[in-house]
């Protein structure tokens, strides 16, 4: 793009480009906008994507935008229908590396099950960006069976994590700029929507709250909840315990290498769920069949005890305040 | 014509109303006596010459642990009364004394105890007026058998006559029980099931125990302690296996002076402290071939000092001499939460570590850990390094208190005030009083966050205080801190936040009764604390005159690495300061692993963006603190100017550098063990060799510390060679040498102590033998220096910066 990469590319050939990579009969009207039959309970979400590097192991940007909004569908419990898609480029980024972007793109959609119904693509001057930004925005039908919802969540609900955490933040930062330690990480950037339907339509309304703890990890995730539930009749906190956390042994060597919290590393393919005690354990059991759940298990629970905190035993049996991160606001990057 | 006489201070609990008792029935006075929740109240019928030597007669003749703060005689409405007799507590005006603490087994009461044909032969809860729980058992002022949890109990006939008789000892003892009354011990194993039945079979069956290796957890005074056979070197690692706490010294209950005497070298004024009424842990230097036999590799890897006890409870002084050797004493909990206190607690969570768990039905109201102290070894400088049984909470000093009014001049803000984290105590000012709480543990635990808001609410109760100010560290990521905003907003009362190292200056200074009419310089050293600019303080000069602080100078900043784990791990202080010094990789080189190597030699220029991203990942308290880390420091970024490395001027880190690169420590498990191993060393060489000898690594220190240059110097010399006990004590002598220079910079004589850096016993004898007595010298005396004066320490910022 630009200079140095036969940069006679214009806009609107790149647009075109797109258009022609990702064709779907929606896309291929060229309307200003897509028009949609949509019916019952909608779920939208839209996320903006950007990451340093942008091709890191395992994955890349334009896998974790369509990843990342299919999943935040999901966690609304919705079945992701329809997406837009608009990049912000910085001259600089090569041709080759865009297409390559662009088919993960193509091949996270498929995979997903989501049409690409609308788009756009700016280039920026250089300095301007950081390579490469993506939006996505995305529109998805609730499940029938689902009723998620932060109010639903009581004491003694149980905490369930889908899998190993912490891993895509550490192999991001295992190639960060300056930083290269060697690891044989990979991202577990992944869609999660099929596993999360099949398990609406096995446990519907027993699943209380659905969330992915991606920027933050799982830690920020289950302050929020506890947060939100500190206030009202019902005050509510949650309990973990460390020993259950499933974290892989090499991403725990990265955390300590560097000194930090697994528990506070960004997720990508992975999700929370807070459920009904009584499906709890059926629940890690169904998940543990499914694609990306074979890991999953029941980390801790909804308690009255400390309402707006999480409170943590740790494997040698101390409890601990796992604490909302304060102070400087999080990065944009990580 | 009847007079009143009121006495506050630490007036009840200590055979007070007994002995005035006495003393009327001498004078041949009528009248009567009696506790309230301010002090003690006197009413007799005389004349006002014998009413004032009545007064003087009691101030002089007052028992040994009482401690008269204040007296007021004056004429009432005559009343008639035709004895002299104690009458029944009024709870009558606001609670102003002082708590007694809990006093140590008394040698009367010992004695009775080892007497086959006293009543309370081997009486595991023999006390009398002079000794016995006293805070730890209190629910309620004032003091009274109603207020504390012996009001569960009855006394038998026997007791009750002891309890009536003036001439008796146990005369008003409220703790007063025996065999026929008993406080009843129970002994469960691991499994809960319950094992023997009586006094005499549990305490058999538990030093059988103990001499076949087991791990016995036992109900003391103010908690669970775990015991163990202080010989047996497999029994100690088991211990430190299930309590996870790989190296941190353990202390040892020896069953009396002589057979301490065979392990350690005792001086009097340690013996006072160990037979007291307090009886804390004391520090001795260990004799070469400790007669006992006792593990002291397991008991204190690397030291050449053990922490030892004397049984200050009868339970512990049976089981000591039953089993006649040394045994390991440790608080009863995991490591890094806090004592447990109640039967339920021990048994639900002491079976993970002790085999045996010994309770009794004498509960305990206010958990407190075994007081810590040590002597400095040629200066005699008393070291508190943990300041709670039989120390807290007595008031300390009373600020800015008018000498000639009753009590009414007192400044009548009631200050609470939130203190640090590791190390986290709160204090009071109420009344005229200062009370500063017990050592309440490292508030990166919940249950010890759990266990701080409720001493701090059973305070309040006790006091009926409501707090008009709350002061608290500026560390937004303290705990205390947080919990002083919100109850702050509950309580609607102002909140002020004082700089932690202002605070270390002037918890000294009020502890030392200086007012800053002359100018103080403070050498306020430590691990942590948040700094005004954002960074981490810790080596830092403070000069205070007349209200004002301010930061003279400080040891030059460097990298803070990774943060938490650079309190942990020694080697990465070293690294911070000893990267490209020449030669200095190959001494650090070792110390990492490749993949560590390959990443750390990196960190010193890794960009702020890179770096700056790891930070708000991990989590924004540490969770294994040692070694002077008061906590997490990432907080304070929010404040630091745009994406600047994080620095520090921590001494306490220059110590860890320093151990590090002598290959003493590269990572450490608990809080302060870089720094020990680096003054035992020293201590070895100043006893071998005197003062002298070594140079300092800076010869001419400016208002610029040059840190790295301190670090340069040690490396120099391990290239050169040079003995570790010579290079540890020249990096001891550096820091007096540092002292001295800006002591003579400045021109300021008069020199104030505050920091964990001034636990180090040999560092505090070094400074006085070199600057004493050219200069005038304050430690602190009743306070911990480490973070449990800060509480204290804020209230005395305040009391010095705000106009009364
Ligand atoms: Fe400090
Ligand atoms: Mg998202
Ligand atoms: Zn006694
Ligand atoms: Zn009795």
């Amino acid at each position: 793009l630009g200079h140095g990469s036969g940069g006679l590319l214009t806009n609107k050939l790149l647009e075109v480009g797109v258009f022609d990579l990702l064709s779907n009969p929606l896309l291929d009207t060229h309307h200003d906008g897509a028009m949609l039959n949509l019916t019952g309970r909608v779920a939208f979400t839209t996320d903006s994507y950007v990451i340093s590097p942008v091709f890191f192991p395992g994955g890349n940007i334009g896998e974790l935008a369509i990843n990342g909004t299919v999943n935040d569908l999901a966690m609304c419990g919705a079945t992701p229908k329809y997406l837009s898609l608009s990049f912000i480029l910085e001259e600089g980024l090569t041709m080759a590396e865009f297409w390559d972007v662009l088919i993960s793109i193509k091949y996270a959609s498929e995979r997903a099950g989501i049409q690409i119904v609308t788009g756009d693509t700016k280039v920026v001057e250089r300095g301007k960006g950081d390579k490469i930004f993506i939006n996505t925005s995305g529109i998805g039908q609730i499940h029938p069976r689902a009723n998620i919802s932060i109010k639903n969540v009581r004491t003694g609900d149980k905490v369930i994590v889908s899998g190993h955490i912490a891993t895509h933040g550490m192999a991001i930062m295992s190639v960060r700029e300056g930083l290269e330690f060697e690891t044989t990480l990979i991202s577990d950037t992944a869609p999660l929507n099929h596993t999360v339907l099949a398990l609406l339509d096995e446990f519907g309304p027993a699943i209380h709250l659905l969330r992915d703890p991606t920027r933050g990890g799982v830690a920020t995730v289950l302050n929020e909840i506890a947060r939100d539930r500190n206030v009202g009749a019902t005050r509510l906190g949650i309990d973990l315990k460390q020993a259950a956390i499933p974290v892989l042994d090499e991403v725990a060597g990265a955390c300590e290498l560097l000194g930090l919290d697994p528990l506070y590393v960004a997720n990508e393919g992975v999700f929370l769920a807070i459920v009904a005690p009584e499906v709890a354990d059926a629940f890690v059991g169904k998940l543990q069949t499914l694609d990306y759940g074979h890991s999953a298990a029941i980390i801790g629970e909804v308690v009255a005890e400390h309402p707006g905190q999480v409170v943590m035993t740790s494997r040698i049996g101390g409890r601990r305040v796992v604490n909302m991160l304060v102070g400087e606001q999080l990065p944009r990057i990580c | 014509m009847t007079f009143h006489l009121h006495f506050t201070g630490q007036v009840q609990g200590v055979g007070f109303r007994p002995f005035v008792w006495q003393l009327a029935r001498l004078m041949k006075l009528q009248g009567a006596v009696s506790n309230g929740a301010d002090g003690v109240h006197i009413y007799i019928n005389t004349d006002s010459a014998t009413a004032q030597l009545f007064l003087s007669r009691v101030q002089a003749e007052a028992p040994r642990l009482a401690r008269i703060q204040s007296v007021a005689l004056s004429e009432v409405a005559p009343v008639y009364y035709t004895d002299f007799a104690i009458v029944t507590s009024q709870i009558t005006g606001q609670a102003s004394l002082l708590l007694t603490p809990d006093l140590a087994l008394c040698e009367a009461c010992r004695a009775e105890m080892a007497d086959s044909v006293d009543r309370r032969f081997g009486y595991a809860f023999t006390t009398c007026t002079h000794c016995g729980p006293r805070y730890s058992i209190l629910h309620q002022l004032p003091y009274d058998r109603q207020t504390t949890t012996m009001s569960a109990f009855g006394m038998c006939t026997d007791c009750e006559r002891e309890y009536h008789d003036p001439a008796n000892r146990r005369f008003y003892a409220q703790t007063n029980s025996c065999p026929n009354c008993p406080v009843e011990l129970r002994l469960f194993s691991a499994s809960g099931q319950q094992l023997a039945n009586h006094q005499d079979e549990i305490i058999d069956y538990v030093a059988d125990a103990l001499g076949a290796g087991q791990t016995v957890a036992i109900k003391g005074i103010g908690g669970y302690l775990l015991l163990c056979d202080a010989t047996n070197a497999n029994a100690i690692t088991q211990l430190r296996k299930r309590k996870h706490r790989p190296t941190k010294p353990l202390a040892v209950l020896y069953p009396n002076v002589a057979t301490l005497q065979q392990d350690c070298y005792l001086a009097d004024d340690e013996r006072a402290l160990l037979t007291g009424s307090v009886s804390p842990i004391v520090l001795l230097d260990q004799r070469p071939n400790p007669a006992s036999k006792v593990a002291v590799d397991k008991l204190a890897p690397g030291l050449s000092q053990l922490g030892v006890m004397l049984p200050y409870a009868p339970l512990l002084a049976l089981l000591a001499n039953k089993f006649n050797k040394p045994l390991v004493a440790t608080s009863g909990n995991v490591s890094g939460s806090p004592i447990c206190y109640t039967n339920e607690q021990a048994l639900e969570q002491l079976p993970a570590i002790a085999d045996l768990i010994l309770t009794h039905n004498r509960a305990i109201v206010v958990p407190q850990d075994d007081s810590v102290v040590r002597l400095s070894p040629a200066y005699r400088q008393p070291i508190v390094l943990r300041r709670s049984r039989g120390l807290a909470p007595t008031v300390v000093y009373s600020p800015k208190k008018k000498e000639s009014g009753a009590g009414d001049e007192v400044n009548t803000t009631t200050v609470l005030a939130f203190g640090a984290s590791l190390k986290s105590t709160f204090a009071c000012q109420l009344r005229g009083n200062i009370y500063v709480s017990q050592y309440i543990g490292d508030l990166e635990s919940y249950d010890t966050q759990t266990s701080f808001r409720a001493t701090l609410d059973h305070f309040l109760k006790l006091f009926d205080a409501t707090p008009d100010l709350i002061l608290a560290d500026q560390h937004e990521g303290y705990f205390s801190t947080q919990l002083a905003h919100e109850l702050a907003t509950i309580w609607g009362i102002p909140i002020q936040l004082v700089q932690h190292h202002e605070a270390h200056l002037a918890a000294v200074l009020a502890e030392n009764g200086l007012t800053g009419d002359e100018p103080i310089l403070g050498v306020i050293w430590d691990g942590t604390g948040y700094g005004t600019d954002g960074q981490i303080w810790g080596g830092e000069f403070i000069a205070y005159q007349n209200s004002v602080f301010n930061r003279v100078c400080h040891f030059d900043y460097f990298d803070s690495l990774l943060e938490d784990k650079m309190p942990r791990e020694p080697r990465l202080s070293a690294l911070s300061l000893a990267h490209n010094i020449p030669g200095a990789d190959t001494i650090l080189r070792v110390k990492f692993t490749d993949k560590e190597w390959h990443l750390y030699s990196k960190l010193p220029e890794l960009s702020n963006e890179v770096v700056g991203c790891l930070w708000p990942m991990s989590s924004p308290i540490t969770h294994a603190s040692v070694n002077g880390s008061h906590a997490a420091v990432w907080p304070m970024r929010a404040h630091a100017t745009g994406k600047n490395r994080l620095k520090t001027s921590s001494v306490g880190r220059l110590f860890d550098a320093v151990t590090a690169l002598l290959g003493l420590a590269d990572q450490v498990s608990y809080e302060g063990e870089a720094a020990l191993l680096l003054e035992t060393h020293a201590a070895r060489y100043v006893r071998a060799k005197g003062y002298t000898g070594v140079q300092s690594y800076l010869p001419d220190v400016t208002t610029q510390i040059p840190t790295r240059a301190v670090v340069e110097g040690v490396v120099r010399d391990i290239q050169a060679g040079q003995s570790t006990d010579q290079i540890a004590a020249a990096f001891h002598y550096t820091l007096v040498q540092v002292v001295a220079a800006l002591a003579q910079q400045t021109g300021i004589r008069q020199l104030a102590f505050s920091g964990g850096v001034f636990q180090n016993a040999l560092l505090v004898d070094w400074l006085r033998h070199k600057l004493e007595p050219a200069h005038k010298l304050y430690f602190h005396h009743q306070l911990s220096p480490n973070d449990e004066c800060i509480s204290f320490g804020q209230i005395a910022h305040y009391a010095l910066t705000t106009p009364l």
